[in-house]
């Protein structure tokens, strides 16, 4: 194997330029509590046109980020239990809270051999996650840092930056919504979408039953489960591939109306992954998770889990041609989608105060919908800092069996283009790849796993 | 029970005015005197009549010789009086480096390195915890970047970066401060303890700003925390040679090499509480600058006690068992410091004191050497002879201890306490730090005293009285600038880490 492109360089900590209120406690919601165990990576990568010092834009990013964690007390807080609280709850539940302390958050600093490109045409998912520095709790959480930030310059241009945290204190969209803060405030000085920290919807009182038949909830409720059934634990090695979907909706075909993108890309690979387990009947569990801040009444710039699983069954026929069987899964998944409103999402919140475990998504595949995390208005830290990629990981029980994150292409023109990260076992990807469903919607390999070493 | 309080209340009160009484009869004791005899001149006067005062005139035979004679003894003595009266020496500006808040380490901060650094040695850090709850230390002092790694990498290079940053921005201020041009220097004097290249660090600041060939440079470095006071007193002596002259001071003292990375107890406190920080100083003894100078150096007084073993060991840089250099603090350091400071005032004491408290220290001497020596010594009470005091703020401890000795009130100390808590023990540079607050705070007038008392390895204790030359306004930029209106904090007796 050749030697490492990436070369560490040092390992510091950024605080934020005022100093916080000390002691103030911060909670967290029963979302939060629910995805404890699990953590995300996030990369993005930045072309540039202009050669520079090395070192100098990490400096720059180093101080913007300082001036940016004044508006995050809870990343540049720590991890406490049992502090003596006001709840008489707290005797039976010890639960994480944040201690705001300002003691900041870790910043690795790294270069890396050629250019973005390069890089990016040539990588495999075990040197990508090179990029994004993670460090797994320690036994006195009172000094682990939360959140990872990894800035990786490249030799002949470009920028790698990695943002990796516990997901007991954000999820992907939070941790893309700090990120592109980040940003804003490097080049124009100014936070556009600073985030909100408050609770959930309170507690509904207009002696609501349980819905009967919530689907989300009955997941929950087997998911939560303490002897619920682990993740996957075959001795095949998880490999991940990035494609990018040019424009899947023209694919489609049949294009119904009402049905988004990642309902048709989740489609597609609920049927590619079903085949490639040699299921000929029936079709793989599969979760979906999405965001429910706007189902909730909440601001995007809402900080803290807001993302859901729920689980989709199969209502239609199998033995049908290809483009039947993807546009009923797709429907399916549409209609599943629907169900969910907001007093479907509030009994899963009321029933998650009284439960405390986290959940675990077993061996079903999670298929999570970032397309909306797009913006039309582009997001660099200098001019001349185009976004090119991002890629998104997400590692813990809640991935399950195989994982399908949708994410917005930042450099294609089409708008419905896509791309999609597949994390799966190495014999299923085999055959994913291959399936002629999904190569007839031509997708075009960004990332591939072959050059992956057999753990 | 109204009755006991009452009487011991009006003593006080009767106390205060008698002492209040006797430090006016005996302060303004020639004037007083002179009332009366000019009173009887005057009685004379009226009594005698215009015509006995024309003859008493007349009487006086003025020989032309004499009146030669006479006139030029007094303009010889005037002259002699003049030639060998020492050049006033004014401090025009200083300007003090504020370290960028990206520099800033909170305590959490700092806790979580150490914890990370000395992972198998929890002791340690058990220790630095300590002393850091204890150390009157705020949120928002800085250490340079090369430190805030971990763990932290202290290469030269980035020593002498530091360097850079903050002596150049230090004096970059100065610069536009009083409108002088680096080509007018004429003395440049740079006092840094623990780093000391080749070239020098005022080679450094000389090449940067091209300055003159002909410059007289001084770089004083192994002189601790009290070498700013140092090198007052170098540029003082030089300004007495060389006649219409300024003189640039630099005053700093560089973390970066000196973190101490091992973990023997007494040698992990400088860790704790030394803090980045410079200041840059302009003295001149030219006329043209006194009317815009903002102090007048009147005292500098240096006292070494390096004979004594004791006080040369207990500042002491050496290597422990694992080879690595640090600072040892021994544990007498304050007790050492009080009589390093006893020495200090007994040759000030009367350069500075006002006649009365002088009459009564002396008495008191007096009385103890000959009548009983178990008499409690006179502590002169230095409240009469300065308005403002800067004591160099070493340590909590120093502090503590300095208010105990000299009974200073709690507003005396305030600058000292407050410096500490925002800066840290930025060494040779506090007392400048200090002499800011002070003028932040709008409480320098002119014609106040400053009595700035610094302390150093070897052990050294030296003290400089200032005089203010014009009321200062409250100055628009500053290292005080944007967090003086929250000053002054209430630091509490230990901080809950």
């Amino acid at each position: 194997m050749e030697e490492d492109r990436v070369r560490f360089i040092c390992k510091r900590t950024v605080v934020s330029t005022k100093s916080v209120e000390q002691g103030q406690l911060y909670r967290f919601s029963v979302f939060d509590h629910v995805m404890e165990p699990n953590h995300i990576r996030l990369v993005y990568y930045f072309r540039s046109s202009k050669t520079r010092e090395p070192g100098e834009i990490t400096k720059k990013l180093r101080e913007s980020l300082a001036y940016t964690l004044n508006c995050y007390p809870i990343i540049t807080g720590r991890l406490v239990k049992d502090i003596d609280g006001m709840d008489e709850k707290d005797d039976l539940n010890r639960q994480w809270k944040v201690k705001s302390n300002d003691g900041g958050m870790r910043m690795v600093e790294a270069r890396a051999t050629g250019t973005v490109e390069e890089w990016l045409r040539s990588v495999n998912r075990e040197e990508e996650l090179k990029l994004v520095h993670w460090e797994d709790m320690y036994h006195l959480p009172y000094y682990w840092s939360t959140f990872y930030v990894q800035v990786t310059e490249f030799d002949s241009g470009g920028l790698a930056i990695g943002l990796s945290c516990s997901h007991l204190l954000a999820d992907s969209v939070c941790a893309m919504m700090f990120f592109r803060a980040w940003a804003d405030l490097t080049l124009t000085r100014n936070m556009m979408a600073p985030p909100l920290f408050h609770s959930l919807p309170p507690r509904r009182f207009a002696n609501h039953g349980m819905i009967s038949n919530n689907q989300l909830l009955s997941h929950y409720i087997k998911s939560c489960a303490l002897n619920a059934p682990p993740s996957n634990l075959t001795e095949d090695s998880i490999v991940t591939v990035t494609l990018l979907f040019p424009d899947p909706m023209v694919r489609a075909g049949e294009s119904e109306p009402g049905l988004s993108t990642f309902e048709i890309l989740a489609g597609l690979f609920w049927v590619c992954v079903s085949r490639a387990k040699g299921k000929t009947n029936e079709f793989v569990d599969m979760s979906l998770c999405v965001d429910v801040r706007k189902l909730l009444r909440l601001d995007q710039s809402y900080f803290g889990n807001c993302m859901v699983y729920h689980k989709v069954q199969y209502s239609k026929p199998f033995k049908t041609k290809d483009s039947l069987l993807l546009s009923h899964a797709a429907q399916d998944i549409h209609n599943a989608t629907k169900r969910l409103d907001y007093d479907t999402v509030m009994d899963l919140i009321e029933w998650l105060s009284s439960n405390s475990n986290p959940i675990s998504n077993g061996s079903d595949l999670v298929c999570t919908n970032l397309e909306d995390m797009g913006n039309s208005r582009p997001m660099m830290f200098e001019k001349d800092l185009i976004l090119s990629h991002v890629s998104c990981y997400v590692e813990g029980p809640v991935a399950g069996g195989g994982q399908v994150i949708v994410l917005p292409s930042p450099s294609c023109e089409e708008p419905t283009s896509r791309v999609v990260m597949i994390s799966l076992p190495r014999r299923e990807m085999v055959k994913v790849v291959e399936d002629e469903l999904l190569l007839s919607f031509s997708p075009v390999l960004l990332m591939d796993y072959t050059k992956q070493k057999n753990v | 029970m109204p009755q006991a309080p009452m009487p011991e209340f009006s003593n006080s009160v009767k106390l205060k005015y008698v002492k209040l009484g006797y430090q006016y009869l005996v302060n303004h004791f020639l004037g007083l005197l002179l009332i009366p005899i000019m009173a009887v001149i005057a009685v004379e006067l009226l009594r005698m009549g215009p015509e006995e005062i024309l003859n008493l005139w007349n009487s006086l035979h003025f020989d032309l010789i004499q009146v030669l004679c006479s006139s030029f003894f007094v303009i010889f003595i005037s002259t002699v009086y003049f030639m060998s009266k020492p050049r006033t020496v004014y401090l025009v500006d200083y300007s003090c480096y504020k370290p960028p808040v990206t520099c800033r380490v909170p305590f959490a901060t700092f806790m979580e390195h150490s914890r990370l650094i000395l992972k198998d040695k929890p002791k340690s850090v058990e220790f630095q915890m300590r002393i850091l709850e204890r150390s009157g230390l705020g949120e928002e002092t800085c250490l340079p970047p090369a430190i805030h790694y971990i763990p932290p990498t202290p290469t030269m290079d980035a020593a002498r970066s530091e360097a850079q940053m903050v002596i150049f921005t230090a004096m970059d201020d100065l610069f536009k401060k009083t409108g002088l041009k680096p080509k007018d220097i004429d003395i440049l004097i740079v006092n840094c303890s623990l780093f000391s290249p080749t070239p020098s660090l005022s080679a450094m600041v000389i090449n940067k700003y091209k300055l003159r060939s002909n410059i007289r440079s001084f770089n004083l470095s192994g002189m601790g925390c009290s070498a700013g006071l140092i090198s007052v007193d170098l540029a003082r002596d030089l300004l007495q040679v060389h006649p219409n002259s300024n003189a640039i001071i630099v005053s700093t003292e560089i973390i970066t090499p000196n973190y101490y990375k091992g973990n023997e107890r007494a040698m992990l406190l400088p860790n704790c509480l030394f803090r980045m920080g410079s200041a840059a100083i302009l003295m001149s003894n030219r006329r043209s600058d006194r009317w815009r100078a903002k102090y007048k150096l009147c005292h500098l007084v240096r006292t070494h006690r390096g004979a004594d073993d004791k006080s040369y060991y207990c500042v002491y840089e050496q290597e422990d068992k694992e080879r690595h250099v640090g600072i040892n603090l021994s544990k007498d350091l304050m007790a050492i410091a009080g009589e390093a400071l006893k020495a200090n005032i007994t040759t000030i004491g009367p350069l500075v004191l006002p006649a009365s408290e002088q009459l009564l220290f002396l008495s008191s001497l007096i009385g103890r050497k000959i009548f009983n020596p178990k008499w409690k010594p006179y502590i002169p009470d230095f409240k009469l002879a300065f308005e403002h005091f800067c004591i160099h703020a070493g340590g909590r401890a120093v502090i503590d201890e300095l208010q105990k000795n000299l009974q200073l009130s709690g507003e005396h100390v305030e600058a000292s306490r407050m410096t500490l808590h925002r800066f840290g023990n930025t060494s040779s540079s506090s007392l400048w730090y200090e002499l800011s607050y002070i003028e932040s705070k709008g409480r320098m007038r002119r014609g106040d005293r400053v009595w700035q008392i610094a302390f150093g390895s070897g052990f050294k204790c030296n003290s400089a009285v200032w005089k203010c030359n014009r009321t200062i306004k409250t100055p628009k930029d500053g290292p005080w600038s944007d967090c003086i209106d929250r000053y002054p904090v209430f630091i509490p007796e230990v901080v809950k880490l």
